[in-house]
């Protein structure tokens, strides 16, 4: 087993938890997801917010911070599209390990790194959700799946992740 | 003796959480949890799909805006042909009420296989997540709701409940690539599966070669199988995939309905399967 010191210190300072903060913000994204960015469609595919922002969060804050994040975003997302309870949980959490591999060689203006662990996260997270909607019983054709929907879910969560990570990282350094 | 990150410690636990909760919610244990859930983020979801449709209309009406003045010049022009037209259908009105009293008779005595009852529901929220084409409608259990039932609407087959909560249910669609309605040509009856595609249109596959499947051909349910009432349009052919090698010919479906644009659906909920045919709720294909 590998020895760690753990995360970055979440935000510290006198006001309301940041944990609860932060599962609001979940609440309100996942909200967001299931009404409003599900609308935007390419060839098919819509982009992951939840996704790209338990990845920006384990980026900024760390993954000791992030995982609960993850763990809570997952169960609203889950709950909101109808999915076994759990599923995505586990995939954000998987991503959210992912994102750790590289939470100290993020710059402070580098988006790009962000955008390539985003596409890392992709497939891994729809890997997760699939293998379990195939255990419930669904018929799941991998390779279709992979390029008709992965392929394209992969580019819009990078494109986002270009204006969310920037946008996470201004309004984090505001609070501090 | 090596010891745990604190971070590899939080993952294992919330990963046995989440993996406990996982089976409770396939088992159906957290029904009630996920339904009372559901009903709390229900107003929100509400509000929020307004502000999305709101959204969507101000983004096409920008798009509309574009070809306006080219569709007005067209329109105008369609004007002077229709005002032509509307004198000559004065006098086929006329003929028409003695036919509109033809048609009342074959809407009472229905051909139509829906046996049973029908609920109007309200789409509440279109499946956010890229692995599963599905959307939630503001009635469950309390309702009558049962997984299984044939969701429609006036133009056509939407899908069928996947899972069931006190007061909202998920509906799987069509186009989701694990449904399968058996379908046939209405024209030439000839008998097919309509399946869904990832990111494209669904196709009637296992069409026998030689069977005759144009083009334009309406596609309707068949009724096999009982898992949907019989006669339901499902969608139009718009390309035959044809080989000679092949054993089967495929045809790739425009569905009649919008689902983009799903405000309100309908939930046939008494439909009783066929005798003699299987009331599986998990289509064939």
């Amino acid at each position: 087993m590998t020895i760690e010191t753990g995360a970055p210190k979440t935000i510290t300072g006198h006001g309301p938890n940041p944990f609860i903060i932060a599962v609001l913000v979940m609440l309100v994204a996942a909200l967001v997801q299931a009404t409003l960015v599900s609308r935007i469609r390419f060839l098919g595919a819509c982009p992951n917010l939840i996704l790209v922002m338990v990845v920006s969060w384990a980026l900024l804050k760390g993954v000791l911070t992030a995982l609960p994040i993850a763990f809570v975003a997952g169960l609203f997302f889950d709950l909101l599209a109808g999915l076994p309870l759990g599923v995505s949980s586990l995939g954000l959490m998987a991503t959210t390990f992912l994102a750790g591999l590289g939470t100290r060689r993020v710059f402070a203006s580098n988006v790009l790194w962000p955008a390539f662990i985003v596409a890392l996260a992709t497939p891994v997270y729809a890997f997760f959700v699939l293998t379990v909607l195939q255990f419930t019983g669904l018929k799941v054709d991998w390779a279709e799946m992979a390029v008709q929907v992965v392929a394209p879910e992969l580019v819009l969560n990078v494109l986002l992740t270009l204006v969310v990570y920037p946008t996470m990282r201004g309004v984090m350094q505001v609070r501090h | 003796m090596s010891r745990l990150s604190n971070r590899t410690l939080v993952f294992y636990i919330l990963a046995a959480v989440g993996i406990a909760l996982l089976v409770l919610s396939t088992s159906g244990f957290l029904a009630p949890v996920e339904g009372v859930m559901n009903q709390a983020a229900r107003p929100f979801l509400i509000t929020f799909s307004g502000i999305g449709r709101q959204a969507g209309n101000i983004a096409t009406s920008l798009k509309e805006l574009r070809t306006l003045r080219s569709t007005n010049r067209q329109l105008q022009t369609i004007v002077d042909t229709l005002t032509i037209d509307n004198l000559r259908l004065t006098e086929v009105e006329t003929e028409n009420q003695r036919l509109r009293e033809l048609l009342r008779f074959a809407q009472l005595n229905p051909i139509y296989d829906v046996r049973g009852g029908q609920v109007v529901a309200r789409v509440i929220n279109k499946g956010p997540s890229n692995y599963l084409n599905s959307i939630t409608i503001d009635l469950g259990s309390d309702h009558g709701i049962e997984a299984g039932m044939p969701v429609v609407t006036e133009r056509g087959l939407v899908g069928r409940i996947l899972k069931v909560g006190p007061r909202t249910s998920s509906v799987l669609l069509i186009t989701d690539p694990s449904s399968g309605v058996q379908a046939m040509i209405q024209r030439s009856r000839e008998l097919g599966v309509v399946n869904g595609q990832a990111g494209e249109l669904p196709v009637m596959d296992y069409i026998p070669q030689g069977g005759d499947v144009t083009a334009g051909d309406v596609v309707i349910t068949s009724g096999l199988g009982g898992n949907f009432p019989k006669n339901l349009v499902i969608g139009q052919v718009v390309e035959v995939n044809q080989k000679d090698y092949d054993m089967f010919q495929q045809g790739i479906l425009r569905p009649t309905v919008d689902f983009d644009r799903l405000e309100f659906v309908l939930v046939i909920t008494n439909f009783q399967p066929l005798p003699g045919q299987t009331d599986d709720p998990e289509p064939v294909g």
